[in-house]
């Protein structure tokens, strides 16, 4: 049997029960103003100001570290991690994409292109193209570029492409081996560069002609031989831009390699990505250039191997040069 | 790893040390017990004298040959002593001779001198080696014995600098690996050269000054 108090209870639970949806719906309204009031829906962080200003860095000679040294009073680098996104999602995998892409163009032309003349040596005479020396200086700066490309790739898009493949632990030496090998050789391919275009500078200025060979796509397409002089109009195009973009590469390296001379964190970072494009734009080239030297065009790697290529040869692709060595008397008769 | 490091720092490194001691006294002991003929002539000068002036005469080259031969000198001495320095100057070599060998150390060179010093050294031997490869009379005398002494020695100089940042146990032992071919391979190549060219150059600077020849 309900006492009285008990009823009495119960008619007041009863009587403001009403009221909780009503409270909620007020506190939830007033809430929800209070927060639009100050900038939107999402409730604030109560560290916001201070972490916008750690993020800004403090102003110039106002914070201190026990750690003297360029960026040491600064907590939150955010320029880090826009610079890391540029790397990652553009650099990385464009830079990967675009090699692939000269791969494929290279592929493509070889197949549709008009089947290159061959020079089987019929002719029985010989012109010295490169000395001892000068083919030696090619491949000591082939082989150091060679082993950079191969290292700085792996550093570059290794994590996307061996990493899968090999796990964490195998990737991790191999990526250690890459940089200490891509650092030891830097200086070894700075000194290759440069005894390289001391070399052959001279004899790649642009003169008369190479115009001309150039509105001809060198005759490429054609097919028809487009005359030109020792190097032709590509060729010196290719050395400009080795020379050019090795010193971009060789400066930029030198600038990520000794941190010593008070650099700061953005010009490291800069000069990271010219590091970077500038060493995809040359290996690209290099894709031709390889191409050219071998199956490109039958005859052109004996250049560089024996130092001597087929008169026949020359006379076709180098057509003012041979006329040269033929007055200076310079054809040999090919060794039987 | 640490079964292959065990076996590779126990039983081959003993091994291989033992085929390189034995192979190298063998191969000079027999060099030497094949003696020289013995010269009926008048003595015109000391063949002491003219062993010991070749050996040390050779190592500057002829002045009339130097134009001609200035990029092998260059390359030949930048890899020779770049070698020598990082054979026995390196901390983790001079380490290693302390631990396994002598018992005792001496002092070592920083470590970006170790840098440099690679640097040229390589740059020597890559010089060398293409010489080798390109110049067409050399092409002709160099064996298969000849090139694989030189790549040999360029992948243990490589895996070495590729260990330099000593964080992966593998690349010190791939080094070691290859280490220990080389020491296996060297008394039965033409590497003995690195103890041979003593002998070579004494005998004939011998007979010279013994025939009267200044040379």
């Amino acid at each position: 049997m309900k006492t009285g108090t008990t009823v009495n209870r119960h008619a007041t639970r009863q009587s403001t029960t009403w009221l909780l949806p009503v409270v909620w719906l007020l506190l939830t309204i007033c809430g929800t103003a209070v927060a639009e009031e100050q900038g939107g829906g999402a409730v604030p962080n109560p560290g916001i100001e201070l972490w916008r200003a750690v993020r800004e860095g403090p102003p110039p000679g106002v914070s201190r570290s026990q750690v003297e040294g360029i960026g040491m009073t600064t907590l939150i680098a955010e320029g880090g991690e826009r610079w890391r996104q540029l790397r990652s999602n553009y650099v990385a995998p464009w830079g990967g994409w675009a090699l692939v892409g000269m791969l494929g163009v290279l592929t493509l032309f070889h197949l549709v292109r008009k089947s290159p003349e061959r020079f089987d040596g019929s002719s029985g005479k010989v012109i010295v193209r490169f000395p001892d020396y000068d083919r030696i200086l090619h491949w000591f700066m082939a082989g150091t570029f060679l082993f950079l490309a191969i290292s700085g790739l792996i550093l570059l898009l290794g994590r996307y492409v061996i990493l899968p493949l090999v796990g964490p632990q195998a990737f991790g030496a191999i990526a250690s081996a890459s940089k200490e090998g891509h650092n030891l050789f830097g200086p070894v391919f700075i000194v290759s560069l440069t005894l390289f275009v001391l070399r052959f500078a001279q004899r790649n200025f642009f003169a008369r002609g190479d115009l001309a060979w150039l509105a001809k796509g060198g005759g490429m397409l054609s097919g028809k031989h487009v005359s030109a002089g020792f190097f032709n109009a590509g060729e010196k195009i290719l050395f400009w831009s080795i020379t050019f973009g090795g010193l971009a590469i060789s400066i930029s390296g030198l600038i990520l390699v000794f941190p010593l001379f008070g650099q700061s964190r953005e010009l490291m970072q800069l000069m990271l990505l010219v590091h970077g494009i500038a060493a995809l734009v040359l290996i690209a080239f290099t894709f031709g250039h390889m191409y050219l030297g071998s199956i490109g065009l039958p005859g052109s790697f004996n250049a560089m191997n024996t130092g001597k290529v087929d008169a026949d040869w020359a006379h076709a692709h180098h057509d003012r040069w041979h006329r040269e060595a033929e007055e200076k008397g310079l054809i040999e008769k090919a060794p039987s | 790893m640490e079964t292959i490091a065990a076996f590779l720092e126990g039983p081959f490194w003993y091994f291989s040390a033992a085929v390189f001691v034995v192979g190298v006294v063998g191969r000079l002991a027999l060099a030497l017990s094949l003696g020289s003929s013995k010269s009926l002539s008048v003595p015109r000068g000391s063949a002491s004298a003219g062993a010991v002036r070749a050996v040390f005469s050779r190592f500057v080259p002829r002045r009339d040959f130097y134009r001609r031969i200035r990029l092998e000198v260059i390359a030949g001495y930048a890899f020779h002593v770049g070698l020598f320095v990082l054979l026995f100057f390196a901390a983790p070599h001079v380490e290693f001779y302390k631990e396994y060998i002598l018992g005792f150390g001496w002092p070592t060179m920083p470590r970006w001198a170790f840098i440099v010093v690679s640097e040229i050294a390589f740059a020597g031997l890559i010089v060398l080696w293409l010489r080798r490869l390109l110049h067409p009379v050399s092409r002709k005398l160099s064996d298969a014995g000849d090139h694989i002494g030189s790549i040999l020695i360029f992948f243990v100089m490589l895996t070495g600098c590729l260990a330099l940042g000593e964080d992966h146990e593998s690349l010190r032992l791939i080094h070691l690996f290859l280490a220990q071919l080389l020491l296996i391979y060297f008394p039965f190549s033409s590497l003995m050269h690195t103890f041979t060219f003593v002998f070579s150059r004494g005998y004939i600077g011998a007979g010279f000054a013994h025939h009267g020849v200044k040379a």
